[in-house]
């Protein structure tokens, strides 16, 4: 569970203060998957990065699974981020000079609990899930946005994370990948009930979500379950 | 840092170097060999030079321990028991008389200065090896009179002329012909030429020699002083060792006692000192290249992917694995160097060894220890350490947020 409680994130620039967060209170249930969409610079990934850990909000308070995280130093943030959290950036952001199996080992090579063969078998399976097992001694360079975006995704699954946030995961990618990725979340969310927090601002992405959080000039407008989201077909 | 983080640290670091721009990869390295390479080259040569003047030294010169003259006198007197007294000593393998004496060579229509020096060639043998350097004819035998060996620079050589000549030689002197040497003392005496030698060390190519049997009878008497004695010691007795055994014995009442060492700190010292400077000079130069590149190197890659090494935080990638990240580049790119750099010096060193550079005073091949290659190695991988961890350790530190925004 996520507790947002009135957070605020000022930007000074000389003279111009910019709220890109702007008294924001929400909370995110376990197996969430939550939609937050808005206009360009709502605020939306401001708010994506101080849930990542990326970033400090200038006051409020940010609560996980009952951890206030603006305690936690920044050896406990690396961790809690290699543990608990996964993240799907935009743009992919593989590694480029690692090889897709590299990529999506490199999470849980880190991890202490992993053996090397448990970490070969979940980046296997992971692979297998996302349908990229025979690309793995590519290099990222030489796959599609789209199968990017799948290695991005399994990178960040791959430690089996509590919390998946994506960034506009589907922006660089045409209608047909987006889906492939969309499914790819919902087939996650219902089988191993992670709590997804995705940013999107695409219409149509909303059928994915269960619940939508609409943002504006760095606030929430409306918050709402989706009645009616798309089953696995 | 556990093993787990190293581990990926040397993945990462790995897979840039095989993966990233091979070009850049294979310059840097040639860069830091021939850094490595110029670091250690001068001072080695100078070295070289430094241990073949030394043994020229000693073997032309003044052996391992030289016995002159009291300050003021001229020559060691009472010779005979002198000579008696050193070569009794344990650790003295022989002692050598030196005389010369100031001749002109006349042949043909040639005249030229030359200093004959007299020996005793049973032991000069023992002491100096002029004698396995004969080019022509054969060296002095023991008690020889009439007969005289002479340096090819003395004999010259027929198919110059003489105006072409870079040192004035007698033109073309050959093993049995006959030279006129008129000494100082106005004694003048035809000698057959036994032997033309070349040793490489230009005093003693540009002398002659001849027995001191013979040289008693241009004296008109029995000869029992020397403008000095070289001591030669036996293998494994140390120059110092003789020389207090010398003075123990009170060979110093009757002459200087000094060891080849002492000699050289007052007069190649100096040279010593100034090819110091020269080494310290290129040691530096080589180090300050190797950090600049380096760190320039690693910069440029650093802030090349900053924005992959915010997202390598973001997802949960310790900032530790980050810097080793590029520390292990640098480690790896300063080893790969640091064996190009060793390969290239060997090659050099087997090169010179073959062909080294000559000069009459002296010839330059490269002197190496293993003790060198394993100073220069360590002061190079310090600084190509040091080159490389200051931009991964600043850019390991860097805010997610800026990283990822670059
Ligand atoms: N580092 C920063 N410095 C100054 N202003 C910033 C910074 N980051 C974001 N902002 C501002 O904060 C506001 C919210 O930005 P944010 O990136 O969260 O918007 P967004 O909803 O994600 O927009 P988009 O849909 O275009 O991605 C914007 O006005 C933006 O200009
Ligand atoms: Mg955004």
């Amino acid at each position: 569970m996520i507790e947002i409680t009135d957070l605020r994130k000022i930007y000074r620039m000389g003279n111009v203060e910019v709220r890109a967060l702007d008294g924001v209170t929400l909370t995110i249930e376990k197996g969430e998957f939550l939609g937050i969409m808005g206009p360009s610079g709502s605020g939306k990934s401001t708010l994506l990065h101080m849930l990542g850990l990326l970033d400090l909000p200038t006051s409020g308070r940010i609560v996980i699974d009952d951890m206030d995280i603006s305690r936690f130093t920044d050896y406990e943030k690396t961790m809690f981020r290699l543990y608990k959290l996964g993240y799907v950036f935009q743009d992919y952001a593989l590694v480029p000079d690692l090889t897709v199996m590299e990529n999506v080992s490199l999470p849980a090579m880190l991890r202490k609990d992993r053996t090397e063969e448990q970490t070969k078998k979940d980046s296997f399976s992971i692979l297998q899930k996302i349908g990229l097992c025979d690309r793995r001694d590519h290099l990222p360079r030489e796959l599609s946005g789209g199968q990017q975006q799948r290695v991005s995704l399994a990178r960040a699954m791959v430690n089996k994370p509590d919390i998946l946030f994506a960034d506009e995961p589907c922006a660089n990618l045409d209608t047909e990948n987006s889906r492939v990725v969309l499914e790819l979340f919902k087939e996650i969310n219902e089988s191993m009930h992670q709590t997804i927090v995705m940013v999107s601002h695409e219409d149509w992405h909303k059928e994915y979500f269960h619940r939508i959080v609409r943002m504006r000039d760095g606030r929430i407008v409306s918050d709402g379950i989706n009645d009616a989201p798309k089953t696995t077909a | 840092m556990g093993q787990k983080e190293l581990k990926v640290a040397f993945l990462l670091a790995l897979r840039s170097l095989q993966r990233g721009s091979r070009s850049s990869t294979l310059l840097t390295i040639l860069i830091i060999g021939m850094c490595f390479t110029n670091m250690i080259f001068l001072p080695s040569m100078f070295s070289g030079i430094g241990q073949s003047i030394t043994q020229q030294l000693i073997d032309y010169e003044v052996s391992n321990v030289l016995v002159s003259p009291k300050s003021g006198e001229q020559y060691i007197t009472d010779l005979d028991a002198t000579l008696d007294l050193i070569n009794g000593m344990p650790g003295v393998q022989r002692a050598s008389p030196q005389y010369s004496k100031g001749a002109t060579f006349k042949y043909r229509q040639r005249l030229l200065g030359v200093s004959v020096r007299a020996i005793s060639p049973m032991d000069e043998k023992e002491v100096s090896p002029v004698y396995t350097k004969m080019v022509a004819g054969s060296y002095l035998g023991e008690g020889d009179t009439g007969e005289i060996i002479i340096g090819k620079p003395i004999a010259g050589d027929a198919s110059v002329r003489q105006e072409d000549e870079f040192q004035p030689s007698l033109g073309g002197v050959r093993v049995g012909d006959s030279v006129t040497v008129e000494f100082g003392n106005g004694y003048t005496k035809d000698y057959r030429v036994k032997g033309i030698y070349l040793t490489g060390w230009s005093p003693v190519d540009n002398a002659a020699f001849v027995t001191r049997t013979d040289m008693e009878l241009v004296e008109g008497t029995t000869l029992d002083k020397a403008n000095y004695i070289t001591v030669r010691a036996k293998p494994g007795y140390s120059e110092q060792f003789i020389k207090n055994e010398l003075l123990a014995y009170g060979v110093g009442v009757n002459g200087n006692v000094q060891t080849m060492t002492d000699l050289l700190s007052k007069s190649v010292g100096k040279v010593l000192q100034s090819f110091a400077i020269i080494n310290a000079v290129s040691l530096v130069v080589s180090v300050i290249i190797t950090t600049v590149v380096l760190f320039i190197v690693i910069t440029i890659k650093t802030l090349n992917s900053r924005k992959q090494i915010g997202v390598l935080k973001a997802i949960g990638v310790d900032k530790e694995v980050i810097m080793h990240n590029y520390g292990f580049q640098v480690i790896i790119l300063g080893i790969l160097g640091i064996i190009l750099g060793i390969i290239i010096t060997l090659a050099l060193a087997a090169y010179m060894s073959v062909h080294p550079i000559v000069t009459p005073e002296w010839s330059a091949y490269l002197y190496l220890t293993p003790m060198d290659l394993v100073i220069n190695s360590v002061i190079l991988f310090c600084a190509a350490a040091v080159a490389g961890y200051v931009p991964a350790y600043q850019v390991s530190r860097e805010e997610i947020q800026n990283a990822m925004r670059a």
